[in-house]
């Protein structure tokens, strides 16, 4: 695991709160809107991720990591496909982890 | 320290004695009885022996230790029944007066003693201070010894000797059997009222018994028994309990014609229970009398063994009334008679329960579904609902209401629930399904309490009221839970070993969550015998018979193929240690992913060590939730914990990880 650029586990509910910091988080893919990919939070909130998505074609599942530009919007440097089956609802716990009582235990 | 027998008790009480409350010794225990079970006695008077039954009350006394081989006792409250021209006692109550003795005098076993033969005359039955004048002489012989040694050591004062009536002994010369506690017990010292029974039977023969002996018959009233103490071999009784339940007039057409039939079920003081049966003529006696919650004397009626499949009472018998029984209502509550017993399980327990098996439990309702139409299989229409019921143990479970039980306390639990109450449920007497995982369904003997004023209820209410209701729900009933953690005792491998589990009576299990780290592969399976025994599987280890059969001692017989069974021997290893485990055909299959027949016939047959070895290295460091059984068994002189795997679930990352988000969320309220 890279520990030179940390970053915060968010849903979108989290994610306002860690604007122009470095941020993680999984996306559910919809569709796509003007060079943009939109998702589905694990929180079910929608998302943009920005930036270049990689040639090989996003599973349902989709990890980026990147610079969060706005309260709603992911610049994002990595994409990695989690594939087609993922449980939300752990990884929007896991979240809520990260950002609470257990946040010093989280890079 | 010599200890005299009662003499002659043996003859007496076959001869009907009831009052004799003599000394015998106990020369062996048997266990009886599968459904309920009973202990057989083999006592001794130093001359015969006889056969005694214990009423199930006295179980424990057996169990603890009390009563075992050698002990001394006293029979207290006893009855002599006639069973297949056999005499056999019953005992209902009893006091050990030496645990542990030799085998006193040269008893006789019950085989070759005539005990018919040895009835006393009615005439010793007179006075206690006779005593029995026709004790034939051989009895004698083995018994001065005892005797005068009790004489020699009669000084001692409080020792055990002293509560024999010695000190009466000089009074009656040369006859030694003073025995009867009829002597007033000033006689007896002091100390006698340390061992005299406090317990005195509640029914006294009148006068006139003791001149006529027992070939007369006793128009006393029956004695009040305990229900545990009920068995067929008795001719009088009378049980004083409550009707906890009362069934349906049922009519029914069979080759010997129309008939009717009820029955009811009683409880009484010491928790004995019993069902009662009427047929036809007695129907129209006692249907109309009987009332669920009331107090009744009920005497005579025949004893049949209980009828399993639809009787899930604790007991081996059934009453059937007869045209004599008698049901008397008792004007008055009996406080002693509790209204209803329940053997209440946690829910948790039930997910390890046997199929069919029956339980009690008790939780809260916390959701009812609709009433549905079903069609049975033979092509009857009835009614199902089902509700989730969740108990302290924190786990929730599947009741299945079946026909009219939807429509009555099924409905009353749907409006308690949509307005918003969470109704207490008693459930006596589900049946354990595997549908759907583990869930309770209602047979025809079941009962449904909706708030029961007992105890069981106000805890279960106290705890959903304080933060129960908000415990994360989990289900041993598959529906409800997504592949969520099913009922479990979580384990690391080293608690496995440092909590000493399986050092119980029963096998202790838990859940590790673990990886293989190595798998013994010399003697990975076994040869077994695919002949069927019943409905079950010989399984037996068959050896080769000539060049290409088999051959199995069990059945003795010999066929061309063998079944192949995993006997796997594998460390099983977590984050805190590691230990062996044994897994059996089905685990052996989960933890290998192929059947134990293809293995062997790879590594025996082919010969492809190197595929085989393939096999097994790919197994090696995957997850699994290991449900184990852990008892420990003695080999030879030394005592090992055997754990064996009940089942290799390949560890599912998601429903794993609810699991530990669960326990986190645990740790953060305390
Ligand atoms: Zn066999």
């Amino acid at each position: 695991m890279d520990t030179s650029k940390p970053a915060i586990f968010v849903n979108g509910a989290l994610l306002p709160m860690h604007v122009r910091k470095r941020v993680r988080t999984v996306i559910q893919v919809v569709g796509a809107d003007r060079g943009a990919v939109v998702g589905k939070s694990p929180d079910d909130l929608q998302l943009v991720v920005k930036g270049s998505p990689p040639s090989a074609p996003l599973t349902n599942f989709v990890e980026v990591i990147g610079i969060a530009d706005s309260e709603k919007s992911i610049q994002a440097e990595i994409w990695t496909n989690f594939g087609d089956a993922f449980d939300t609802y752990n990884y929007n716990q896991l979240c809520q982890l990260a950002n609470g009582e257990y946040q010093h235990l989280f890079l | 320290m010599p200890v005299n027998l009662t003499p002659n008790a043996i003859a007496t009480i076959n001869g009907g004695d009831v009052n004799l409350k003599p000394l015998v010794q106990v020369l062996d225990i048997k266990q009886m009885g599968s459904a309920q079970e009973r202990f057989r006695l083999l006592v001794s008077d130093s001359v015969l022996t006889q056969h005694a039954m214990l009423g199930t009350q006295l179980n424990d006394r057996v169990k603890t230790g009390l009563v075992k081989k050698g002990s001394v006792i006293q029979l207290i409250d006893y009855i002599c029944s006639q069973v297949q021209k056999r005499k056999i006692i019953v005992v209902l109550n009893l006091e050990t007066i030496i645990p542990d003795c030799e085998i006193i005098g040269n008893p006789k076993m019950v085989s070759d003693a005539l005990t018919q033969k040895a009835l006393p005359n009615t005439n010793s039955m007179q006075s206690s201070t006779v005593g029995y004048n026709n004790l034939s002489s051989q009895s004698h012989g083995s018994n001065m010894h005892g005797i005068s040694s009790a004489l020699s050591t009669q000084n001692h004062g409080g020792n055990m000797q002293s509560f024999r009536p010695t000190s009466s002994n000089q009074n009656q010369g040369s006859k030694m059997q003073s025995f009867q506690p009829a002597l007033g017990a000033q006689n007896y010292g002091d100390d006698v009222q340390s061992f005299r029974p406090t317990v005195q039977p509640p029914y006294q023969p009148p006068p006139s018994y003791r001149n006529h002996g027992a070939v007369m018959k006793n128009e006393a009233p029956a004695r009040i028994i305990p229900i545990s103490a009920l068995n067929p071999y008795q001719g009088r009784w009378a049980i004083k309990a409550r009707i906890t339940a009362k069934g349906d007039l049922r009519r029914y057409n069979n080759a010997r014609g129309d008939g009717k039939v009820f029955s009811f079920d009683l409880l009484d003081s010491d928790g004995g229970e019993i069902r009662v049966t009427c047929f036809n003529a007695v129907v129209d006696r006692f249907y109309d009398v009987v009332e669920v919650g009331k107090v009744y004397l009920i005497s005579k009626g025949s004893l049949k063994p209980a009828q399993k499949n639809f009787n899930h009472l604790k007991n081996d018998w059934e009453i059937f009334l007869e045209a004599t029984s008698t049901v008397d209502l008792c004007p008055e509550e009996d406080g002693s008679i509790p209204q209803q017993q329940f053997s209440f399980k946690p829910i948790s327990e039930i997910e390890i329960a046997e199929n069919n098996s029956i339980f009690d439990v008790i939780g809260v309702v916390i959701s009812v579904n609709p009433s549905v139409p079903i069609l049975r299989k033979n092509g009857m229409e009835t009614q199902r609902r089902i509700l989730n019921l969740k108990d302290r143990s924190g786990w929730t479970v599947e009741l299945t209401l079946w026909g009219d039980f939807c429509n009555k306390e099924g409905q009353k639990l749907q409006e308690m629930v949509d307005s918003g109450f969470f109704p207490i449920l008693a459930v006596k007497a589900g049946k354990v399904s595997d549908f759907n995982g583990k869930s309770l369904g209602t047979i025809s003997s079941t009962q449904l309490f909706i708030n029961p004023d007992i105890p069981e209820a106000h805890a279960a209410k106290d705890w959903f009221d304080r933060g129960g209701r908000d415990v994360a729900s989990m289900s041993i009933s598959k529906d409800i839970v997504q592949g969520g953690p099913k009922n479990e005792v979580r384990k690391t491998v080293s608690q496995v070993k440092l909590e000493g589990l399986g050092r119980s009576d029963k096998p202790d299990w838990a859940t590790v969550r673990a990886s293989i780290s190595f798998i013994k592969t010399d003697t990975f399976c076994y040869t077994a015998c695919p002949l069927m025994i019943g409905d079950r599987q010989c399984n037996k280890k068959v050896t080769r018979s000539g060049n290409s059969r088999w051959q199995c001692d069990r059945c003795n017989q010999e066929f061309d193929d063998c079944d192949y069974r995993y006997l796997l021997q594998v460390q099983i290893q977590d984050h805190t240690g590691l230990t062996w485990a044994t897994a059996f055909q089905e685990s052996g299959e989960e933890i290998l992913g192929y059947p134990a027949k293809e293995l062997y016939f790879l590594k025996y047959e082919s010969n492809d060590d190197t595929r085989f070895a393939d096999i097994i290295r790919s197994r090696l460091f995957y997850q699994y939730l290991f449900k184990l059984k852990i008892k420990e068994e003695m080999y030879g002189d030394e005592r090992r914990v055997k754990i064996t795997i009940f089942k290799a679930d390949k560890v599912s990352y998601s429903s794993e990880s609810r699991y530990m988000l669960d326990l986190i969320s645990k740790v953060r309220t305390y």
